[in-house]
């Protein structure tokens, strides 16, 4: 654009809200320069396009549902304005207190299990036999921020809404002694959780027969699937990780409820249509309409299936076998050497998990003293 | 019952004032925010949204800016909120079953409508409500300034964009209009 062009004030030239200097320093150019006066002339259709549009008036029983809005946010509050409770202090210090402990307790719970995930995890084959040790690991390791223990349970409940929507997905490595035995073992743990092996897939590798195995497990049965899993061999890779969904199933569904409202709404209008035109308009665009409710239900379902069942895939190589004598006295060794360090970092996991616990229980005792303190000096003023 | 009295009355609380300034303003606070957020769906909920958070904050009007101009203000910033908060959803269809006999003079003139329509809810904010404000529901740049919270030279410059914007984006549906000019 040239020099002198006016194009920028075009728009409040229109609505004759430029200053008398300026609108003369236009209509001048604009006398002068065609390219100016077309444009003009296009944006004054542009605005004319605009200024065009059909009103839209508030949809039947807007102003209805506006009231039943009000009428529902403002009634119940009235009641709950004026509890008649008079408390004394020091009730209201041992109700405080009482909630004070409780909040942190659970914090407490909350914050101390995942400590034990993470010493858990820096072993990298845990020893077999503590019961409630692998459910609490997996779930910990897919859900890092999870509300409170035993919530993730619930959570793969895709019909409760405001749960927490987790798609888990494992992925191990692990070397085997027995390839077909192992595979064979795949599909029982598979089975028995409730679940399936999904695809299955075999070659036979210069070391020895490999294959990979995608299992579809149960998400509640996750965690033990793997522990079951891993214990079959040696694990090399093992990479555990969950997707949170939950943000993505909340906006479908209220895409989906939005649409069905417009559904019914249109279909509203259908009863009130008279003409053919309208009749038609309005069917095309239920027709649009219930189209998108079909598909976004069906990545609804998607999603649902996806969290309701956990994925494993196991990579399962077999170990090539030593062709010693009798007695394979190097490998009698390395299981010597494994069990010896496995206590050691058992013993040391204790001892980090009591530090923990103890360092944990600090604030609370720090607070119950407080209290404690706070509670003798008010009795030794009213004494 | 005029206005001040309901607005009074609605301050205190009265649920049927209140409905009879909804009744009286319900079309201007929908058309806003219908083409803000330019579905029916979010339009519906901006509204609500607006006219709940009005009664509610009713309280803190003041009445120098006019009852209007505060409650535009409102639905602009509703609408606004619901925009950012849900991805946008452009064009769910056009506003109005038009009552016109002839088939294809409806069909092209829905077209148009879809297209403008569309065309503005591609603006960005702040220059979407200011020209639905101003082209749509016509109000002075004053006004919309106060709406908005913004000096009238933004208003200016907000509404020249948007228009340069929609005029390009519309440049095939004028007969007379020119390339846009390349020197």
């Amino acid at each position: 654009m040239t020099r002198g062009h006016v194009t920028e004030h075009l728009s409040a030239y229109l609505d004759e809200q430029v200053t008398a200097g300026e609108r003369e320093r236009i209509e001048a150019h604009l006398r002068e320069c065609a390219t100016c006066r077309a444009h003009l002339e296009s944006l004054r259709h542009a605005v004319a396009l605009t200024r065009g549009l059909d009103p839209v008036p508030a949809p039947a029983g807007f102003q209805a549902a506006v009231r039943a809005r009000l009428a529902g946010a403002t009634q119940p509050r009235r009641g709950l304005m004026f509890p008649r409770l008079r408390l004394s202090w020091k009730t209201a210090g041992l109700a405080a207190a009482a909630v004070l402990i409780g909040v942190f307790s659970i914090n407490l719970l909350r914050g101390v299990q995942p400590a034990r995930v993470v010493v858990r995890n820096d072993l990298e084959s845990p020893p077999e036999g503590i019961a409630g040790a692998p459910t609490l690991r997996g779930d910990r390791f897919a859900t890092p921020k999870t509300v409170a223990p035993g919530a993730t349970d619930i959570a793969v409940l895709p019909t409760v809404p405001t749960m927490r929507q987790i798609i888990r997905t494992a992925h191990l490595a692990l070397t085997v002694e027995e390839f077909d035995d192992v595979s064979r073992r795949l599909v029982t743990i598979a089975e028995t959780a409730g679940g399936f092996v999904a695809s299955s897939s075999y070659t036979q590798g210069s070391g020895g027969p490999e294959g990979v195995f995608t299992l579809r497990v149960p998400a509640a049965r996750f965690a033990s699937v793997l522990a079951e899993v891993e214990g079959l061999g040696t694990v090399e890779v093992r990479r555990v990780s969950g997707q949170d969904v939950t943000e993505e199933f909340v906006d479908l569904r209220a895409r989906v409820r939005n649409l069905e409202r417009h559904e019914r709404q249109l279909l509203s209008f259908m009863d009130r249509a008279t003409k053919v035109s309208d009749l038609m308009a309005i069917e095309q665009e239920l027709a649009r309409v219930r189209g998108e409710i079909e598909m976004l239900t069906g990545r609804l379902r998607l999603l649902g299936s996806r969290v309701e069942m956990a994925t494993v895939e196991v990579a399962v190589r077999q170990q090539t076998k030593e062709r010693g004598g009798f007695w394979d006295f190097g490998a009698s060794l390395r299981r010597m050497q494994g069990a010896f360090l496995a206590t050691i970092r058992q013993i040391l996991a204790a001892a980090e998990r009591l530090g923990v616990i103890a360092s944990a229980l600090v604030p609370v005792a720090v607070l119950v003293l407080a209290i404690w303190f706070g509670i003798r000096a008010v009795r030794l003023r009213t004494a | 019952m005029d206005e001040p009295t309901l607005i009074a009355r609605s301050r205190a609380g009265d649920l049927e004032a209140y409905d009879h300034l909804v009744g009286a303003y319900q079309d201007r606070v929908y058309q806003v925010a219908f083409r803000i957020t330019g579905n029916r769906e979010d339009a519906w909920d901006a509204a609500q949204d607006a006219l709940v958070r009005a009664f509610q904050g009713l309280r803190s009007f003041r009445g120098d800016a006019g009852f209007g101009t505060w409650l535009y203000r409102i639905t602009v910033n509703a609408a606004l909120d619901i925009v950012r908060r849900r991805p946008p959803r452009v064009g769910d269809l056009d506003p109005v079953w038009t009552a016109e006999a002839d088939p294809a003079a409806v069909a092209a003139r829905r077209d148009v409508q879809r297209r403008v329509h569309q065309a503005i809810a591609t603006l960005p904010a702040g220059q979407r409500a200011a020209v639905v404000l101003r082209d749509i529901q016509g109000l002075s740049y004053e006004e919309i300034s106060r709406i908005q919270q913004v000096p009238l030279g933004t208003v200016r410059s907000r509404l020249a964009r948007a228009r340069e914007s929609l005029r390009l984006r519309l440049l095939d549906l004028a007969p007379a209009a020119p390339e846009e000019d390349r020197e």
